[in-house]
């Protein structure tokens, strides 16, 4: 797989590689080459000329360099073999939308929700999050930019599926829970995922399968347009380090985003044409308008965007999926108590 | 695995300048003195301090990134934050509780329908003692409207304090009341009045030290958002930007200080295909912004609460009513005539709830 490290325009130091001295690195820097790009990137014969160093041991530092920086190829026979043995698909819990995402949420991509307020987004999150915790005994990461996460739902969601307390608390201790306002605390939580989360699940037993951001347009929406020079590159570094993510430590990564309406008044999803190339997948959620029920729990989810299925297909389903369960060992009691509309 | 310098909160121009000589990731910068980065980057000694004190505070955090925890820790600290009663037993049993603390509900609704009044209870209710199975807190209330009537404020506490006057029945309690009087709540309820969204974005760039400072305050209040927003405003999309930025500072807020932050929109009418309807206003956008979105409206002569959004309850749509006492249940339709046609005295205490009735001899 490709090795090519984040720290490829590393600074120019001494000892970086044999041969690279405290002479070597100054007078290089004398001539206004700073880092290993500069130094790949200019000619060795004008080089050595200019900063009275010899050539050969400067064509023997780049050719270090360049061995050290470099990627390796990899051929399509052995990236098959590695995907087939590596990628996990996760389902989410609900038939519908398993059927809608190809069987459900695939490690090492990107999926994401879209829809407005109210559709669900947080819901599907939530539910997805507890199946891989219940079902499958795995992992969960879930960073939360809205609020709009709840221990008392996830538990409510857990009963439903386990009726032993003590495993109930097991699976919530396995749903690690992050939540983040702006974007610096959203890459900071990453990079700590990255560096060190992920180690202390290995030794618990489970290892994190799922990645879940909801939402990625609370934090970069207002950081976007304007006079605003940040926004489109903070963007497309979020987007960079969620796909790297799923890659590198194999795990699906789901967010959510908001819907906004172009000129004729389509819905559309938000954060612009640059990040709709950022997810594999894209399904948009909308309510469903019957006329004659006020308060109604139906949903429907739209394929939008897919490398595998054909797009646009719809399937509908209830947000009380995740709990039905819950009904049929409380008979029609219920947790939830139906507030009529007549007074008293 | 270092983090590149790009993801930090530093200005873009000393980002700029950092990448220009070379340094890309913390790495680079760990070695360095200020006088050195300085001189290295062209950005001055004070920038080079606060750089290099960012980098090295995020290089010591470690595993522990601040604020991570499992679900199973939210869940504890979740039970003990606890929500701020309403008064209307059907609104608080639709809500789960109450207005949760912590999270960032929206309150919309058509002119007179009772959003100040709402607001206005749950200021008041927010410093029920703990005893009697309130929060024992103080409140903000950052009028932008010129709505807030103190003398309002006044019959509403008399009425909570009459109400937990009956219900008290041992020392503990007795104890409470003492400091649970119409003037302890008047003083512990702080008032900010915005004129413009300019003061209303400088409030709440403020307000994260006024909490710190004040770590009784459980309820921030802004009635209402819409007003400052919807009046000489040209460019919309930056109207969206400054709103959606402003509901992720207060999302912030309420989860940092464990502050239940309630905010009031007003209506518009929208038109499509012919009809039109009535809908919050600020956008479509602004519906994100909020955790939780209550609607109260009109049906005929009936005052409706209608839960649209929450993420951990259900849909749900109850009556209510405003009495001089405050926001009230709707009581079965036999007393209906005689609780809700009159303009109450507010001396009398209305039958807020069933055990009142066992109080009253």
């Amino acid at each position: 797989m490709n090795k090519a490290s984040s720290a490829a325009m590393v600074f120019l130091r001494e000892g970086l590689c044999p041969g690279l001295t405290d002479e070597v690195v100054q007078a290089l820097r004398a001539k206004n080459i700073r880092t290993v790009v500069d130094l790949v990137s200019s000619d060795v014969e004008d080089l050595a000329q200019k900063c009275s160093v010899s050539y050969k041991s400067l064509l023997a530092v780049r050719r270090v360099l360049l061995a050290q920086n470099s990627a390796f190829p990899v051929t399509g026979a052995d990236l098959y073999e590695e995907l087939l043995s590596s990628t996990a698909i996760l389902s989410t819990g609900n038939a519908s939308l398993d059927k809608l995402l190809d069987s459900g949420l695939y490690t090492g991509e990107l999926s994401e929700l879209v829809g407005g307020p109210g559709t669900g987004k947080t819901q599907i999150c939530l539910g997805v999050a507890v199946n891989i915790s219940c079902e499958l005994k795995q992992s969960v990461l879930y960073i939360d930019s809205t609020g709009g996460l709840s221990a008392n739902r996830l538990l409510q969601m857990i009963k439903a599926k386990i009726s032993n307390a003590e495993e109930q608390m097991e699976a919530l201790r396995r749903i690690q829970v992050c939540p983040v306002f702006d974007v610096f605390s959203l890459f900071e939580c990453l990079h700590h995922f990255r560096s060190t989360g992920h180690q202390q699940f290995l030794a618990g037993g489970s290892s994190v399968k799922a990645v879940i951001v909801d939402s990625v347009s609370a934090v970069l929406a207002h950081m976007l347009g304007g006079r605003q020079t940040e926004g489109m590159s903070l963007m497309m570094q979020v987007a960079g380090e969620l796909r790297t993510l799923a890659k590198d430590l194999n795990v699906a990564v789901l967010v959510t985003n908001h819907v906004t309406r172009d000129g004729n008044g389509m819905i559309k999803a938000g954060l612009g044409q640059s990040w709709s190339h950022t997810p594999r997948t894209r399904v948009l959620l909308q309510r469903i308008e019957r006329p004659g029920s006020t308060c109604s729990s139906l949903r429907t989810a739209t394929l939008i965007k897919s490398s595998r299925q054909p797009c646009y297909s719809m399937e509908e389903f209830d947000l009380r999926y995740w709990e039905q369960c819950e009904e049929k060992l409380h008979g029609l009691q219920g947790k939830r108590k139906q507030v009529s509309n007549s007074p008293g | 695995m270092q983090r590149p310098l790009s993801s930090f909160a530093f200005a873009p121009a000393v980002k700029v300048k950092l990448i220009n000589a070379g340094f890309h990731t913390a790495a680079d910068l760990c070695d360095l003195r200020p006088l050195q980065l300085s001189k290295e980057s062209g950005i001055s000694q004070q920038e080079a301090v606060e750089v290099l004190q960012t980098v090295r505070h995020d290089a010591s955090q470690g595993a522990g990134a601040g604020s991570r925890m499992t679900a199973l820790e939210l869940l504890g600290r979740e039970q003990a934050m606890g929500a701020i009663v309403t008064f209307c037993s059907a609104l608080d049993s639709v809500l789960g509780g109450g207005m949760p603390v912590g999270k960032t509900s929206e309150v919309c609704g058509a002119p007179g329908v009772g959003k100040t009044q709402l607001c206005i209870q749950l200021a008041v209710d927010v410093q029920i003692p703990v005893c009697f199975g309130g929060l024992g807190g103080q409140a903000v209330y950052v009028d932008t409207e010129g709505s807030f009537m103190v003398q309002r404020v006044v019959d509403v506490a008399k009425a909570a304090v009459e109400h937990c006057s009956l219900l008290a029945d041992d020392a503990e309690q007795r104890e409470a009341l003492k400091v649970f009087t119409v003037e302890d709540i008047l003083s512990k309820l702080y008032l900010f009045r915005c004129h413009d969204y300019v003061e209303l974005l400088a409030e709440t760039y403020l307000l994260p030290d006024f909490l710190s400072q004040h770590p009784e305050v459980r309820l921030v209040v802004i009635d209402s958002i819409a007003f400052p927003f919807r009046h000489d405003f040209e460019d919309l999309s930056q109207r969206t930007r400054l709103l959606n930025g402003l509901a992720q500072q207060l999302a912030q807020m309420a989860n940092q200080y464990n502050v239940a932050v309630v905010l009031t929109n007003q209506m518009t009418t929208k038109v499509g295909n012919g009809q039109s309807k009535l809908v919050p206003a600020l956008g479509e956008s602004w519906g994100h912004a909020a955790t939780q979105r209550l609607i109260l409206h009109w049906e005929g002569e009936q005052r409706l609460a209608s839960l649209y959004k929450s993420p951990s309850q259900r849909e749900a749509t109850v009556l209510y009513q405003i009495t001089g006492a405050g926001f009230r249940d709707v009581l079965s339709s036999d007393h209906a005539s005689a609780d809700s046609s009159a303009i109450p005295s507010g001396n009398a205490p209305k039958r807020l709830r069933t055990q009142a009735d066992d109080h009253q001899t």
